[in-house]
């Protein structure tokens, strides 16, 4: 709260010089520029290291933080592609449909237990065009058909999982090529191929974000989508493009999990959708759009990666750890909008 | 080209007509270049449409246009910018969680040719567009930081850079700009205003300028030439040095000059009804005590960040404070919510008049009724009749045009909206305290005489008002006391019963 307090003082006396000098420019004091509320989640994450650290030693050794690099990978996948779809005021539900109908399309057309097919890298590149053709799915029917993203994408998600399910079958296709199989997990640099990609991904999020129109136009069109209009940006066809980009992203997920289980299950992005929409909106990205970043998500992902891995390494009992979680998502979220809401401000 | 005397713009005989309404009656202007053309009007007048003829949303029934003698129509709003001309709307254009370079790239997204700084594939060269934002804004003669996000900046740097981008575009054209600046003042603080007038003198110097307003010193301190508008026509035009404001207030409302006495000031006033004592929320105003007394209209002027916005909405129980007290008619109130506020008989206007003030899709009769509860209203139980009888009363009493209570409060006109926004608080029995805040933004000259005749008739019953002025002459016409507000706290206060300060007396206290 000082933290804020502090800011609008500082604001104010930049916008009182600025009057008396009139003309004279602004420049922000290097105080200024920094973002306290972007902050405030990041610090969150290192009192809870801290914290864990000191309640089990095993928390802050090398196994651990490798397990935690792998159980944030495919979130931190998905969070990037939410970011954006966040950034610009939509949501995106059916990511667990896209994982499970691009999981099982890569499981059935790679060497599996159920067919003969055997294709290989043409398998991963078919899971992601299923993906993409399923984000630029939602993205139409949001903007074509002006239905609002939330009911699009909670209709493309069941029909992702219709999709998987029939793809499914009768039998659990499992994962036969040796190569695929172990990939995931695999370090030939002392880290998984997996965190590697969403290491990959993540940089590219944040090029996209600072460096390209898909990004900056995101962000325009959750400041005011009328507005962005007005300003000649093609509001619709970016949102497709944005909604494909998250497609593409859960296809990416859906891969990386069913390369990790080993076979291809409808299940494969069970409870990814609530994790990674808490992750990002934890990491300070406003729902309502125009505000956060990829690199918030990123700290958002690691603050509930880590209080899982640390609530289990505790020795808190599995009954209470999607309790717990949740309470320290709704504090997160509390705290995290505290500056944004007046009391006139309409929440909805 | 051909000769030096061409006028940069000239409409003859335009006519425009929406059904069977003229918006625009056989009306001729002209604009030489580096020209400044004043266009004054009430509402309804026909400027905006105007406005729009030229920007090319909308195309004339007949008449001729005519840009840089060449007879031009213009079928889209692009039209308007190959021709050289540049519209700074009267809403914000920005994206305030952009950078100010990436604003002005967009503003010039819509004009052919080559865009630089942002290639192919939609990847962006920043250095380029910071660079391609100085040059445009240093045109212009701004310093304003090309790195900067919008929303750090204040509103007249905003402003600037709407200006920017609007000569941006017209220059593209390889012309001399023509410049429409519509209403570019509404929500800026005197001394902005200030700014934004020689910027003006300076917009002269690239091209022509088309300076709408409502406010008539302002138009007549920066234009060379004034038309008048009222109902589709060209009423008058003036030179600016041979006019005074009390005959354009005339030629605009068609109506006798307005008086300029302040009544207020000779009201006797009655017991203290407002009373506050070293009231402060950090941040944002300190230790500010005062009284409002039965009768009196206390008028707070201060620029952005003067604290006096967030004062008045502590006092109605809208935003917090940290410490301090305030009583209504005696009785103290140490934390205010708006359910209380208005129990106790505050109102307040909140200066969002289309966002906070009213129900957009409730009828008139709706919005009368939100605040207090009047006759045909039993608690959850509500009688349409009965309330439409009583509020035909209200409606007639305020003068509220047409005198529908059923019509959607969205169709009113601003000033129309505004009676009814103030009718809602002022029709409670007995009213004590009303926080005004802007309640004159954005209303032409005629229906801000009307709410300010409002104002002071509640004044006259007994209420006690706080009135946040847009400007001082605001302040110093309706006002029995003015307060001065800068960085959150009281810099002067005035009885204007005993001595009327000088304008530069105040703006002294607020810089």
């Amino acid at each position: 709260m000082s933290d804020t307090a502090h800011e609008t003082v500082v604001d104010q006396r930049l916008e009182a010089t600025h009057h008396c000098a009139h003309q004279v420019n602004a420049k922000p004091s290097p105080l200024h520029r920094i973002n306290w509320p972007t902050l405030g989640p990041l610090i969150a994450l290192v009192v809870i290291s801290i914290a864990f650290t000191f309640i089990n030693s095993s928390f802050a050794t090398w196994s651990n933080m490798r397990a935690i690099l792998d159980q944030a990978s495919i979130p931190l996948v998905l969070a990037m592609g939410a970011t954006l779809v966040i950034l610009m005021g939509s949501i995106d539900l059916s990511i667990q449909g896209v994982m499970a109908a691009s999981g099982l399309t890569f499981v059935l057309l790679s060497a599996n237990s159920v067919n003969g097919n055997e294709f290989g890298i043409g398998a991963i590149i078919a899971g992601l065009v299923v993906g993409v053709i399923f984000g630029a799915f939602s993205g139409i029917i949001h903007t074509k058909l002006r239905i609002p993203s939330f009911m699009a994408t909670l209709g493309v998600w069941y029909i992702g999982l219709g999709v998987a399910t029939v793809l499914f079958g009768d039998t659990v296709p499992e994962l036969e090529d040796a190569g695929l199989l172990s990939w995931a997990n695999a370090t030939p640099l002392g880290i998984a191929n997996g965190v590697l990609v969403a290491v990959a991904v993540v940089i590219i999020a944040v090029l996209i974000m600072r460096f390209s129109s898909l990004g900056r136009n995101a962000l325009a069109i959750g400041a005011d989508e009328n507005l962005a209009r007005l300003n000649s940006i093609p509001v619709n066809r970016y949102k497709i493009y944005v909604f494909t980009f998250a497609g593409l992203l859960s296809g990416v997920a859906g891969i990386l999990g069913t390369m990790r289980i080993g076979n291809g299950i409808v299940e494969v992005g069970s409870g990814q959708l609530f994790f990674t929409t808490a992750a990002v909106v934890v990491g300070g990205t406003l729902l309502s759009g125009g505000r956060g970043g990829p690199l918030r998500s990123v700290v958002g992902v690691f603050l509930l990666t880590v209080i899982n891995n640390g609530l289990i390494l505790s020795g808190a009992s599995p009954v209470y750890q999607q309790l717990i979680a949740g309470i320290v998502i709704v504090t997160a979220v509390v705290l995290a909008g505290l500056r944004q809401r007046s009391r006139l401000r309409i929440i909805k | 080209m051909t000769v030096i005397t061409e006028n940069t713009l000239e409409l003859v005989d335009v006519t425009k007509t929406f059904g069977s309404m003229k918006a625009l009656d056989s009306v001729n202007i002209r604009v030489a270049p580096h020209e400044v053309v004043g266009l004054i009007g009430e509402n309804g007048a026909g400027k905006s449409t105007l406005l729009k003829l030229l920007a090319g949303v909308h195309q004339q029934n007949s008449g001729e246009l005519i840009i840089r003698g060449q007879k031009q129509r213009m079928k889209a709003p692009s039209d308007g910018a190959n021709l050289g001309i540049g519209v700074v709307h009267q809403e914000q254009s920005l994206i305030v969680n952009l950078t100010v370079a990436e604003n002005l790239h967009l503003g010039s997204a819509g004009t052919p040719g080559e865009k630089r700084g942002v290639n192919r594939l939609g990847l962006y060269n920043w250095a380029e567009l910071n660079r391609q934002a100085e040059t445009a804004l240093r045109r212009i003669g701004s310093s304003i930081d090309p790195t900067t996000i919008v929303e750090d900046l204040s509103f007249t740097d905003r402003q600037m850079v709407e200006i920017a981008k609007a000569v941006q575009v017209a220059e593209h054209s390889g012309a001399e700009p023509l410049l429409i600046l519509d209403e570019p003042t509404a929500i800026l603080e005197p001394q902005e205003t200030e700014i934004l007038e020689r910027e003006v003198a300076r917009l002269k110097q690239l091209g022509s300028v088309i300076f709408v307003s409502h406010r008539l010193q302002e138009v007549l301190r920066v234009s060379d030439r004034i038309y008048v508008l009222r109902h589709g026509r060209v009423v008058g035009e003036r030179n600016s040095k041979d006019v005074v404001e009390e005959e354009l207030f005339q030629l605009m409302t068609g109506r006798e000059s307005r008086q300029t006495a302040n009544e207020a000031v000779g009201r006797t006033l009655g017991r203290q009804v407002l009373s506050v004592q070293g009231l402060t929320r950090r941040g944002h105003f300190r230790d500010v005590s005062f009284s409002i007394r039965a009768g009196e209209v206390c008028a707070f002027v201060g620029a952005n960040g003067s604290g006096r916005d967030e004062l008045a909405r502590a006092l109605f129980g809208a935003e917090p404070f940290d410490s301090g007290t305030f009583s209504v008619d005696g009785r103290p109130a140490r934390s205010m919510r708006i359910r209380r506020a208005i129990r106790s008989a505050v109102a307040y206007l909140p200066s969002e008049r289309k966002t906070e003030g009213m129900v957009a899709g409730l009828s008139v009769s709706e919005n009368l009724t939100l605040a207090h509860p009047v006759d045909g209203q039993n608690g959850p139980i509500q009688l349409p009749g009965k309330r439409r009888a009583a509020m035909r009363r209200w409606i007639a009493k305020m003068d509220v045009r047409p005198a529908d209570p059923d019509i959607d409060i969205a169709r009113l006109s601003g000033g129309n909206q505004q009676k009814v926004v103030l009718g809602k608080w002022f029709l409670a029995k007995k009213l004590k305290v009303a926080i005004l805040d802007h309640p004159l933004r954005g209303l032409d000259p005629g229906a801000k005489e009307s709410v300010a005749q409002l104002i002071a008739e509640a004044a006259a019953a007994g209420c006690a008002i706080m009135l946040l002025a847009d400007t001082l002459e605001e302040a110093l016409g309706n006002g029995n006391s003015i307060i001065v507000m800068k960085d959150g706290t009281i810099t002067e206060r005035h009885n204007l019963a005993e001595r009327i300060p000088a304008l530069a007396e105040l703006v002294e206290g607020m810089v």
